[in-house]
């Protein structure tokens, strides 16, 4: 990442690139995997080299984004059951899990959030605590029954964006070839679970 | 000379009257949103697109590529996720290919209906009843294009609001949003990017990953026994919704067929299903992105009920469906 688009980042999370600037950002960060990595690299090292507990820069950063894309209202309610601890909903691995999502979820940073933030969970907790993150979990596929009730409704009212959602869900299910433990599927989300386990 | 002039003059007042009143009608056209949502449905069912679409929800952000053709009325489209799972969707028409990368398989189904990425809209002879209010807010810019954004907001917390941001040329939504009873935004569709139509290639349709070797898998189709008269009702619906169509369903899996209730508002839809009741341990509640569900057991049935709606929708409709 040269410096430009450091300039450029620092410039947006504090408000002071112009507005068309911010789109053309925005746009990259959204197209382009290798820079939004290198974004989110920047902010853990910017972080480590303050010896910040708090990163204000990236609750900023999220609040200048969901600004941008007119979403000063966006709820951070994420998907969750009742009972807790239900079958349908797995927490990850507490805190540490909901402060590297609080950072994913600004501009999709999934596949790197772990890099930094998951090697200090006591950190990445005030992270979360100070972004207000509910901590996150992720759907998981217990309940057949309830699972397919949801793909019919899908269908029946032709909502791809809540197909999309189901298919997650039900990818859950489904082993890659090869594989006899199911348990062992190599989804991303244990993976996450295993590196953040491994960290703590 | 004197005539000819008179007659520029007639002509010059009946070109300048019939520009002012195309401009008048393009201006009450302009205000009037349900013109706007109809200019929007057509759009949606048309226009051949291309773009990245930053899809929020449930805390989560995803960008989206996407490719959408319409040829001969056969929808073509690809959706592929940017993020996490990689998941792909291929469609031709109603037969979808969804590609799970990280599982090395390609699920087959069908899809039965005109299913687009954003959520549809009711035609204008039903639209809405008294459960919404519709209006234009504002015009901003959307991916660098113009647009104009029109609210519906319901009269009660029964069912989530809406925001579309059209664009102004075509009426094609830019951006979407589903606002809950607290005014917040629970699920976001934005484009960052877009062509419209003459910038579309079909060569764009042809999956990003080298499937060869995956595993496909072919779900079985959707297995609709009859259409029945429900002998399920309800007395106690929120206002507004009313049953608009009942099967008897076999879920895969399932033994017995259970009995499909779809219930609408005209916007918001949630479905009942019926089923006998067994010893399985069912959750009484859950959610997942903005859809809620809720089961109870009624007699000797358990009863659930789906949707994208509150909470407090899925279990008010759940909990007074009654056997006939």
């Amino acid at each position: 990442m040269n410096d430009a688009i450091k300039t450029q980042i620092s410039a947006f999370v504090d408000g002071e690139l112009p507005d068309n600037e911010s789109e053309m950002l925005l746009r990259r960060l959204s197209q382009d995997l290798e820079l939004r990595q290198q974004a989110a690299e920047y902010f853990a090292i910017g972080r480590a080299m303050k010896g910040h507990r708090d990163v204000k820069g990236i609750a900023t950063l999220r609040e200048r984004i969901a600004a941008q894309i007119g979403d000063t209202e966006f709820s951070e309610t994420s998907v969750r059951a009742e009972p807790a601890g239900s079958r349908y909903t797995r927490p990850l691995a507490g805190a540490a899990i909901a402060a590297t999502v609080a950072l994913a979820a600004i501009v999709g940073l999934q596949q790197v959030s772990g890099v930094a933030d998951i090697a200090d969970a006591p950190e990445a907790a005030i992270i979360a605590e100070s972004a207000s993150d509910a901590t996150y979990t992720v759907p998981v596929q217990a309940d057949e029954q309830l699972l397919q009730y949801r793909l019919l409704h899908n269908a029946s009212t032709g909502n791809i964006n809540a197909r999309l959602v189901t298919l997650q869900l039900r990818e859950g299910g489904i082993t890659e070839p090869g594989l006899e433990n199911p348990a062992n599927d190599g989804s991303s989300t244990d993976d996450e679970e295993a590196q953040d386990q491994q960290t703590q | 000379m004197r005539n000819r002039r008179r007659i520029l003059n007639v002509t010059t007042r009946v070109a300048l009257g019939s520009a002012v009143l195309v401009a008048n009608i393009a201006a009450a056209q302009n205000d009037d949103p349900h013109g706007w949502l109809n200019k929007m449905t057509k759009a949606v069912q048309t226009t051949n697109y291309e773009g990245t679409v930053i899809r929020m929800q449930g805390g989560t952000t995803e960008a989206l590529k996407v490719v959408h053709l319409v040829v001969d009325g056969i929808v073509r489209e690809r959706v592929l996720i940017q993020e996490g799972n990689g998941l792909e969707i291929i469609r031709n028409g109603n037969e979808v290919h969804c590609i799970l990368p990280d599982k090395k398989s390609v699920l087959v189904e069908e899809w039965n209906d005109q299913s687009t990425l954003f959520f549809s809209m009711p035609s204008s002879d039903i639209r809405f009843g008294s459960e919404y209010d519709v209006s234009i807010v504002r015009e901003e810019r959307v991916a660098g294009r113009k647009t104009v954004m029109v609210a519906i907001r319901p009269h009660d917390e029964y069912r989530y609001g809406h925001r579309l941001w059209l664009d102004s040329a075509t009426g094609f939504p830019l951006q979407t949003k589903l606002i809950n009873v607290d005014g917040k935004a629970i699920e976001q569709l934005k484009f960052a990017d877009i062509s419209l139509d003459e910038g579309v290639d079909a060569l764009d349709l042809q999956p990003s990953y080298d499937i060869e070797n995956f595993r496909w898998i072919n779900e079985p189709r959707r297995a609709i026994t009859h259409s029945v008269e429900s002998e399920w009702t309800s007395d106690n619906l929120p206002r507004g919704f009313r049953p608009v169509s009942a099967h008897q369903e076999h879920v895969p899996g399932g033994d017995e067929p259970v009995t499909h209730i779809l219930f609408s508002d005209g916007l918001a839809n949630v479905s009942v299903f019926v089923e006998a009741k067994t010893e399985r341990d069912v959750a009484e509640s859950s959610s997942v992105g903005a859809s809620h569900s809720y089961s109870i057991a009624i007699g000797d049935h358990l009863v659930t009920a789906v949707g994208e709606v509150p909470a407090a929708t899925v279990k008010q409709i759940a909990s007074s469906m009654q056997p006939e």
